[in-house]
């Protein structure tokens, strides 16, 4: 079996390198768009198994895809992760209801975002360390 | 140079008085002056309330409201309306405390000399649009501050995530091996990095706070679960340090009412400060019991045995920016924003922080928190003032929602308070505000929904849900929600059909707003 395919939409070219980087090393296929208009073309092209998608984007934000995508019976399977530097609930709370199924502040933690991955495309969810962050836990949501 | 005449309201029940300030107005040019001369404060309160008036001359002697309280009474109705009160000769004390309460000057009758009361008024209210512009100018720029900060934070996040991002990608090494001075070095790399997330986390949770977009769900929340977690997340920070960690909580303690995550927060705030300040072999405890000064209340407490505070420093600590300065620990130790964020919350949380302390021998800092109580969950809610064509609330409670997280005489003695409570306040005006709130073309549409108990619940949704068809503009209006997702998802789930669409529709309204930005509001006790 090949490997699982995640589309990384992210307009930050050092962040998008970061991840592409984290998830090869974990055996996942990444391919890449930097915006509303490219995410929806190359979630097309390629039928990825995952996206990750940032909320900030040029030509229509992360809600605005989500929303796109939810249309399109082949693309609203597909499973997403926002990744986001906006904080709050109420980002949180729309960000589920458009349908993601984890929604995760930035910067994400390597095994917060692994986990988030493995536990929708499956594979071992355990995490390989426990680090102690300072200050609250981030609020997270998993479904 | 023609202005519009200043729209003076004379209150003063006494005839002599009266006539001899009104005399003082007569002598003036034509038009300068319009004068209102009303007796009673009852009057004057709605008179004030109708708008218009420039100005208020208040005796501090009517019949119907005592001394300061006429001057209350008018700045609760008419708060942008300049108030002078007027004294007798031996009342210069109560005088300088209407000043002090905001009156903009006091007069002492018979003792106004001619020509003296224009100028007291022309100079009152240039003085107070003088404050308000200066006010306002302050507001805005506080807020384009927070904005600012706010908006920064949010970019930082970008930047610190590529960096977070390949310095974990060497560390673990995905690009090749790493000898061991390499590897030391990105681990103060990663180390700096998550001090400057910490940083950014704080820095976005106090602008949110000024920003008024600090979200609290206030719920059942149990004080050793908040604890054990507390202590679980950093006893291997105190470990690494030598420190031992240790909590004590009074058996069979009862729930606060708190949001959990809230609670978390001021925890691991407290316990991280208190390791921080701790040496190695010190001593951190978490300790929680009744509060011995208030039943209403729990107390939670933080000590340790570290450095203390010095005794000058146990207030200022909470303000924004103070750090408690010791020589002893040199070094960055953040923006000493996690005070302020401790005080902010448990203060929005309805409680108490202070901290006491013996230099040299450690600190303890503590906060209180009121006992979950279906009554207390929702008095703030009716702390504001009587609720009006506008202003309606909306509370759904989990009473009756048969998920049986309540016991039944629990359940039993809340469905009491609840009711106590809605008749006390407006359920039965529902009748009345409706229609009003529809006349007056009302923006916002506040909302009670109690769920007493199955039938109770039932027969106050039904009426609601009858009315608030009717007013198809009530429904596209604003709808303000005190509750807590959970709750409305779990009376969504076991309530019948006609009402689980009323909340459907509810929910989906409040969806709107939220997305909107426009805050969810969460009336607490601060």
């Amino acid at each position: 079996m090949g490997n699982k395919k995640i589309l990384i939409v992210e307009d930050d070219g050092d962040v998008r390198r970061g991840y592409h980087v984290r998830l090869k090393a974990n055996n996942y296929d990444t391919f890449f768009a930097v915006d509303a208009i490219g995410s929806l073309r190359e979630a097309r092209a390629h039928q990825p198994d995952l996206i990750i998608l940032d909320l900030g984007l040029p030509g229509g934000d992360g809600f605005v895809v989500m929303e796109r995508l939810k249309t399109n019976p082949q693309l609203a399977v597909i499973p997403i992760i926002v990744v986001t530097g906006r904080s709050g609930l109420a980002n949180q709370t729309r960000a589920m209801e458009a349908g993601a199924s984890a929604f995760l502040e930035k910067p994400v933690d390597n095994d917060d975002l692994l986990a988030a991955i493995r536990r929708i495309l499956g594979g071992p969810v355990q995490l390989e360390k426990a680090e102690f962050l300072p200050g609250p836990k981030r609020r997270r949501v998993l479904l | 140079m023609s202005e519009k005449p200043l729209q003076v309201l004379l209150v003063e029940d006494n005839a002599g008085d009266a006539r001899l300030l009104r005399e003082m107005f007569s002598k003036e040019k034509a038009g300068s002056f319009e004068l209102t001369h009303l007796l009673r404060m009852t009057d004057a309160v709605i008179h004030l309330a109708r708008g218009g008036v420039d100005i208020a001359l208040l005796d501090l002697g009517l019949p119907d409201a005592h001394g300061l309280d006429s001057m209350r009474r008018a700045q609760q109705v008419a708060p942008n309306v300049p108030v002078i009160v007027l004294t007798g000769l031996d009342d210069e004390t109560l005088a300088a405390e209407a000043m002090k309460e905001g009156a903009q000057d006091y007069l002492i009758k018979g003792q106004i000399e001619n020509r003296a009361l224009p100028r007291a008024l022309r100079h009152a209210v240039e003085r107070h649009r003088m404050q308000t512009e200066t006010e306002l100018i302050r507001t805005n720029q506080m807020q384009f501050k927070d904005e600012f900060l706010s908006h920064v934070s949010h970019e930082l996040r970008s930047p610190l995530t590529a960096i977070y991002g390949f310095v974990t990608i060497l560390l673990d090494r995905l690009a090749g091996d790493l000898n061991v001075d390499q590897h030391e070095y990105l681990e103060i790399v990663l180390r700096n990095i998550k001090q400057l997330q910490s940083m950014i986390n704080d820095l976005l949770e106090v602008t949110g706070m000024q920003t008024g977009k600090l979200q609290i769900e206030l719920q059942r929340t149990s004080v050793s679960d908040a604890v054990e977690y507390t202590v679980g997340t950093l006893v291997a920070t105190a470990a690494a340090k030598g420190v031992a960690l240790s909590s004590d909580i009074e058996p069979a303690l009862t729930s606060v009412c708190a949001d959990p995550t809230r609670l978390r927060q001021i925890l691991i705030i407290l316990v991280d400060n208190a390791i921080k300040f701790t040496p190695a072999n010190g001593v951190v405890k978490v300790q929680a019991r009744k509060f011995e000064e208030d039943p209403n209340f729990l107390t939670l407490e933080v000590s340790d045995s570290g450095c203390g505070i010095s005794p000058d420093m146990t207030e200022r600590i909470f303000e924004r920016l103070v750090q408690a300065t010791d020589p002893a620990l040199a070094g960055r130790r953040g923006l000493g924003l996690g005070l302020y964020i401790c005080k902010e919350l448990v203060t929005r949380l309805g409680g108490r922080i202070w901290a006491e302390s013996v230099p040299g021998r450690g600190s303890v800092f503590f906060f209180t928190l009121p006992v979950f109580s279906l009554s207390n969950l929702l008095a703030p809610a009716f702390r504001r003032e009587k609720p009006t064509a506008s202003s309606l609330t909306l509370v759904v409670t989990e009473i009756g929602s048969q998920t049986g997280w309540l016991s039944n005489e629990v359940r039993a003695e809340q469905s009491r308070g609840v009711r106590d409570l809605l008749q006390q306040c407006l359920h039965s005006d529902l009748d009345v505000l409706l229609p009003k709130m529809s006349a007056a073309g009302a923006v916002e549409l506040f909302f009670i929904v109690a769920m007493t108990d199955r039938i109770g619940g039932e027969a106050i949704t039904k009426r609601i849900q009858e009315q608030f068809n009717d007013f198809e503009h009530v429904q596209r209006a604003g709808l303000t929600l005190l509750t807590s997702y959970r709750s409305l998802e779990a009376i969504k789930r076991n309530t019948n059909e006609p009402m689980k669409d009323f909340l459907e529709k509810a929910a989906t309204q409040i969806q709107e707003l939220m997305n909107e930005e426009m805050s969810l509001r969460m009336v607490t006790n601060g």
